[in-house]
């Protein structure tokens, strides 16, 4: 098996890179694919609680870079799907604890046993991101309709353009907000892919489950009836190499845009 | 009943403004954010761009007449490729002859920065050895022309700086004068 390494990052905190990062990895394990999350965020770890499985960690990365383990043994397993694995971070080091040389050696390792290895990157354009990048052939960017959030995506893409070992970059926009972008107070989708001239892989709406489902760790993308969580495993399947078009995020709640859905549906167009 | 007058304007001036277009926070941000992005991708901070632009106005009003104030200068990103955007309102555009002309000044311009570095000006234009001599003197000097200031003064000068010395022209003139008065 050879597995792609995927490094899911983004520049700016709280945009949601490790929300992304646990809810991809489950969608795509949940179509089969085995898939392996690394948490490099030394320090700051919080992909085990996004997955539940925070009582579940035995080793750590550092673990493994100091040889007290086997890679194999650090791999902690998801509680529900057993093509789901977690390698976490180490909460009590810093990032200087592995350095670029151990991370690509590490996904070097895995790609033998997986078909997706995702790197969650801590925030910012320092060392713990040059670590998380190291690995890596593919990236996702993620980032939001926020002035902060799409410069420090620029940024980030900047550097990622300048990596070699770095094949194709993709952005995903995060906690979209259709009617604030109706009423023209927020950057669209489209003004956001204008401005960094990236591709698109994923537009995520603003959902409030997803702050239930992190306070249960569960992944979104386990709920049939959330957006966010169907937004998401459309992603997946994107990655996967799936044409699948985007959500209609603006759905029309107006009286004549029910009445159209009513009177289309009548007709039998099915929208 | 003054007060309860002017309140119900405030709230009928309030309610129209309110109504008036205004820019909307999408397009302010995603202007605002075109401008840093261009400052970050690139390292020409705002004040080079300003020389930039001082320079292009100062080269290219040789050949054009425009206004100048309106000139726009703009790094703009079209897909990969970065662009500077040069927008120049025409007035009018200048003929050859013109063209010439400002050329031909622009090299005397030149030859006398270059000669005076030298302290040795022979300026040929009148009135740019007025201009000079103005910069070089003291306000309380006279600068005004003497009755027999012409041409051949201009080399010398002296009498334009003051109307108490008499040049070596004006002598001569007088000599001259006097000469032909005798005569008489």
């Amino acid at each position: 098996m050879d597995g792609r390494v995927i490094v899911i990052t983004s520049g700016k905190g709280g945009v949601g890179k490790t929300t992304t990062n646990a809810n991809i990895g489950t969608a795509l394990a949940k179509e089969g694919k085995k898939v392996v999350m690394i948490d490099t965020d030394l320090g700051l770890r919080n992909l085990d609680l996004l997955l539940g499985l925070e009582n579940r960690i035995v080793y750590t990365i550092v673990d493994v870079v100091e040889e007290r383990c086997k890679l194999k043994q650090a791999l902690v397993k998801d509680k529900k799907n057993p093509n789901l694995c977690l390698l976490a971070a180490a909460q009590t080091r810093d990032k200087t604890a592995v350095t670029e040389e151990q991370l690509k050696d590490i996904c070097e390792q895995l790609k033998k046993d997986f078909d997706f290895i995702l790197v969650d990157c801590p925030a910012g354009i320092e060392q713990g991101f040059q670590n998380a990048v190291a690995g890596a052939s593919e990236a996702i960017v993620v980032t939001t309709p926020e002035m902060s959030a799409v410069r420090d995506a620029d940024r980030i893409i900047g550097l990622l353009e300048a990596k070699e070992e770095i094949k194709s970059y993709k952005l995903l926009l995060n906690r979209v907000r259709p009617n604030l972008i109706k009423s023209n107070d927020m950057m669209s989708v489209d003004d956001v892919v204008e401005i960094l001239s990236a591709d698109l892989i994923g537009i995520i709406p603003e959902d409030t489950g997803i702050i239930t489902s992190t306070n249960k760790g569960e992944p979104i993308v386990n709920d049939e009836k959330s957006l966010a969580g169907k937004a998401y495993k459309n992603v997946a399947r994107r990655i996967m190499g799936e044409d699948v078009p985007f959500l209609n995020l603006e759905e029309d709640n107006s009286l004549v845009g029910k009445m159209k859905k009513f009177f289309s549906g009548l007709m039998g167009k099915e929208k | 009943m003054k007060e309860i007058f002017t309140g119900i304007y405030n709230k009928v001036i309030g309610f129209f403004k309110q109504t008036e277009p205004e820019a909307n926070a999408k397009d302010i941000a995603c202007n605002r954010l075109r401008v840093v992005l261009m400052q970050d991708r690139t390292n020409l901070t705002p004040e080079l761009m300003e020389r930039m632009r001082k320079e292009l106005v100062e080269l290219l009003s040789k050949y054009v007449e425009m206004d100048k104030e309106a000139l726009e200068l703009n790094l703009e990103q079209d897909g990969d490729q970065m662009a500077l955007m040069l927008s120049i309102p025409v007035i009018r555009a200048k003929d050859a002859e013109e063209i010439e002309e400002t050329l031909e000044k622009e090299n005397a311009e030149k030859e006398d920065s270059d000669q005076s570095s030298e302290e040795t000006a022979t300026e040929s234009d009148n009135s740019e050895t007025e201009k000079q001599t103005n910069e070089n003197t003291d306000e309380d000097i006279k600068t005004s022309k003497c009755e027999d200031y012409d041409e051949e003064c201009a080399e010398c000068n002296e009498c334009v700086v003051s109307d108490d010395v008499e040049c070596e022209i004006k002598k001569k003139k007088k000599k001259s004068k006097e000469k032909i008065e005798d005569r008489n």
